[in-house]
């Protein structure tokens, strides 16, 4: 398995989890959040298997805090998160970047351009403005775990984080990549106690920090220039040269298969600090020069304030001047298109006909929304809040419900059309203080799940008791980290390994926080949550409801799922008032009656207590 | 060597889409043949549309076909061969799966359903050459109701003049196969074969395209 030089298809998260490996890494932690999750997920399989310790930890910040006490204990340690993570982590981040880390520390974070995952586009690259902090952008599985091993190994040479960015398209997409040497573990000598390296505590340490911290990213400066990371093709005589970085490198690659062109091209692999003299190279040998980058036009700012100070009249293409945009992913035909205007000629001829036929078949495939698995708890949680809601006589937008990261956040979906707003991870409970606050008469309810519960909402808990502020706290607890596909959290009982783990309670939290009207229902029982939400909604201050039971994929994994439900053909009016009010996948319409698809069917039971005629039951047909 | 060859996998999110990619990766890489595989993960258990790209050859860089150039289109849902039409052309092979999978709107009436006819009709006006199969009827008959994707993975095998051979599809789906389900899946898959195998028109040695 280990063998150098073997080649394995495998994606870009697994890549990292690769060189980490490589790098021997004995500890990885981090936060599931896409498309970064596949990095820690497939280490913690090879976990016991190689002696390390992988976990996931509450939330980033709590994360890289931990991987930097590995750290100064000597040890080296990958933390990873997506993009928005590195958002919550930043604060550490920032302070680590003073001072020294002692084992290596390498941050592994995945941007989204595109959106795929539903949040926001930000581009990481300029956390290195902010932090100072080295960064290696890959631009495949190859380079992702290229990039990892080399991070290790600056990291401790130069006793600073460094950070290895990727995006979707590389950390989800699968590439041969070939394996190399596995290192021995190494540990460092831990630290030692020195307060002017290892705190911020007085303004001349910190401003003796802050110039090592710029020594030492000049410093890097020289290993970004040799790094078998960035790739410059200067083709002798050409006068057009292209700069890549991440995936467009590929995107690049695929044209230059298509069409024969006299271009120069550069892979910049080095984002911070830049290749400066691998960059003035090529802009030497051109007088135009396409830049390639997904998002903010990072690279294309430094490109042209480099070009003045080369002395050099380029033009540049990019951003700027509207060709490429910043908004969503590029692709081949985008790229494609910006080539044409460096060359100065299209590369292809647009088939209209074609194209007319394809716009008339795009508008075939219908529209699906998403929504919950069947059998998924929160199904009863947004049916039994719909209808708490209609039996206190509250119109349809008279309740206000503040949405959250996760699962949970699809009951912004018909049939239940709940969930108002979604902003970060545990900010659903500000923001119903604040709704609140600035006078919003009806009940106001925050939905958010267990393990964003944990991440960041527990503060605002505190917050909603402190103040007693009459918000509804609504925790759908289905004890797993759902949405990036399973990891533990500390609702769920046991760990990575499947080893036990002590389970801790959002009611006791929230009790301990001084939250005095706390009901724990199960969200299968569709009366008594929704007796659960009347009670909430009409408490004049705080008040928590939690409905608990598990994930019904996690369920059905383990063989924990009760038996399916069956329609009676008989009793069927075909009324359809189970699949309008469920929305269930696992319901479908036969001949103007239902039909429960028994290997989909989770054995939950709601249509049961929803169909007015009692034709559904369980086992039943 | 091959140059450049792509298949276009489109699915609803459950229907394997994403284990069918994985399939004809691993057949593309133990040929010996450069492989890249993009997807979009994340949404593929909550009903949403999926699709995998698989590319193969020398000259393949990048995870995503170039629009108009995919080789052979494996559609897993009727609609779903027509959510990213850009992909296909005049020489892109489809085959597609008949049975649809309706959105809810479509079940509770709101919304009306396009007919098999009118769908598989947009897309011979763009890629001729079609094959249909009733891949979930087929895959239940076997008693492995969630193995239609081994049904299309089936027919694939027998469409003839593709650069992966039956041996390394098959040796691939056993790899890929939990032991519990290879007996169904071999069986989902030989349905499938066969049933392409009795078109007239495909497993001659016509040039693709």
């Amino acid at each position: 398995m280990d063998e150098v030089g073997s080649l394995h298809l495998i994606m870009g998260n697994e890549a990292v989890a690769r060189g980490t490996i490589e790098s021997g890494v004995q500890f990885a932690i981090g936060y599931p959040g896409t498309p970064s999750t596949e990095a820690l997920e497939t280490l913690s399989k090879l976990a016991e298997e190689r002696g390390m310790r992988v976990e996931w930890a509450v939330n980033e910040k709590v994360a890289f805090d931990i991987a930097t006490g590995i750290s100064y204990g000597g040890d080296r340690c990958l933390v990873t998160m997506k993009s928005a993570g590195l958002n919550v982590a930043l604060d550490s981040l920032a302070s680590v970047a003073y001072g020294d880390v002692v084992g290596g520390l390498v941050v592994y974070v995945a941007d989204d351009p595109g959106a795929h995952a539903g949040m926001e586009e930000t581009d990481s690259r300029l956390y290195t403005q902010v932090t100072m902090l080295p960064m290696i952008d890959v631009s495949d599985p190859q380079t992702s775990k290229d990039a990892v091993v080399a991070a290790f190994d600056l990291s401790e040479k130069y006793k600073i984080p460094i950070l290895v960015r990727s995006t979707t398209r590389v950390a989800h997409g699968r590439a041969p990549v070939r394996y190399g040497k596995v290192k021995a573990p190494e540990k460092k000598t831990p630290l030692t106690r020195d307060v002017s390296r290892f705190t911020r505590a007085s303004a001349a340490w910190v401003k003796q920090q802050h110039r090592v911290l710029n020594e030492r990213v000049k410093a890097i400066e020289s290993e970004a220039e040799t790094s078998q990371l960035n790739i410059l093709n200067l083709r002798p005589g050409a006068k057009l040269g292209v700069i890549a970085s991440g995936i467009s490198w590929s995107y690049l690659q695929d044209i230059l298969e298509t069409h024969s062109l006299e271009i120069s091209t550069f892979l910049i692999g080095f984002t911070n600090p830049l290749p400066l003299n691998l960059i003035q190279r090529l802009i030497e040998s051109v007088d135009k020069v396409l830049v390639l980058e997904e998002l903010e036009p990072f690279l294309e700012h430094r490109v042209r304030a480099l070009t003045h100070d080369f002395g050099r009249s380029v033009a540049i293409i990019g951003k700027m001047d509207g060709t490429l945009p910043r908004v969503g992913e590029y692709n081949y035909q985008l790229v494609e298109n910006a080539v044409s205007r460096l060359i100065g000629r299209p590369l292809s001829q647009p088939d209209h006909e074609l194209e007319a036929r394809q716009n008339e078949a795009r508008k075939l495939a219908p529209t699906r929304s998403l929504s919950f698995c069947a059998g998924c708890p929160h199904r009863g949680t947004y049916t039994a809040l719909t209808q708490a809601a209609k039996e206190l006589g509250y119109g349809k937008s008279d309740i206000i419900v503040t949405g959250d990261i996760g699962c949970t956040i699809l009951g912004m979906y018909p049939p239940w059309s709940s969930c108002w707003t979604e902003v970060s991870m545990g900010a659903s409970i500000g923001n119903a203080i604040g709704l609140k606050y600035s006078g919003v008469k009806t009940p106001v309810v925050a939905a958010i799940g267990d393990s964003t519960f944990f991440h960041a909402g527990i503060p605002p808990s505190i917050n909603v008791a402190w103040r007693g502020t009459p918000v509804v706290i609504a925790v759908l607890d289905n004890g797993i980290t759902a949405m990036t596909g399973h990891q533990p959290s500390p609702s769920t009982g046991y760990a990575e390994t499947g080893k036990e783990a002590k389970k801790i309670k959002a009611e006791d939290i929230l009790a301990a926080a001084g939250i005095s009207r706390v009901h724990v229902v199960d969200p299968y029982d569709l009366q008594a949550s929704k007796e659960a939400f009347k009670e909430a909604l009409e408490t004049e201050g705080p008040s928590a409801v939690i409905l608990r039971r598990d994930c019904s994929l996690v369920a059905r994994r383990r063989g924990a799922l009760g038996a399916p439900y069956g329609v009676d053909r008989e009793g069927c009016t075909g009324c359809l008032l189970c699949l309008r009010t469920l929305s269930c996948p696992a319901m479908s319409v036969e001949d103007e009656k239902m039909e429960i698809d028994e290997a989909a069917c989770a054995g939950c039971g709601l249509c049961a207590q929803v169909c007015p005629t009692d034709a559904i039951t369980q086992g039943g047909k | 060597m091959v140059d450049e060859y792509n298949i276009l996998i489109a699915s609803v999110g459950g229907q394997g889409g994403v284990t069918l990619a994985r399939i004809l990766s691993q057949a593309a890489l133990a040929q010996g043949f450069n492989v890249r595989v993009g997807e979009t993960l994340g949404m593929a258990q909550r009903g949403g549309a999926v699709q995998s790209h698989v590319r193969i050859g020398e000259a393949v860089h990048g995870p995503i076909i170039p629009n108009g150039r995919t080789s052979v289109l494996l559609s897993l849902e009727p609609s779903e061969s027509l959510r990213t039409p850009e992909y296909l052309s005049q020489g892109t092979r489809a085959i597609v799966n008949t049975a649809f999978v309706h959105p809810i709107p479509v079940m509770l009436g709101d919304e009306k359903p396009h007919d098999l006819d009118t769908v598989i009709s947009a897309l011979r006006r763009i890629s001729p050459e079609v094959y249909t199969l009733d891949a979930k009827r087929i895959a239940e008959s076997v008693g492995a109701s969630g193995s239609l994707n081994i049904v299309v993975l089936g027919a694939y095998a027998a469409l003839g003049d593709t650069i992966l051979s039956e041996a390394s599809i098959k040796s691939a789906l056993a790899e890929s196969t939990p032991k519990r389900f290879l007996e169904q899946n071999t069986r989902a898959y030989e349905d499938g074969f066969r049933e392409m195998r009795a078109r007239p028109s495909s497993g001659s040695n016509r040039t693709a395209g």
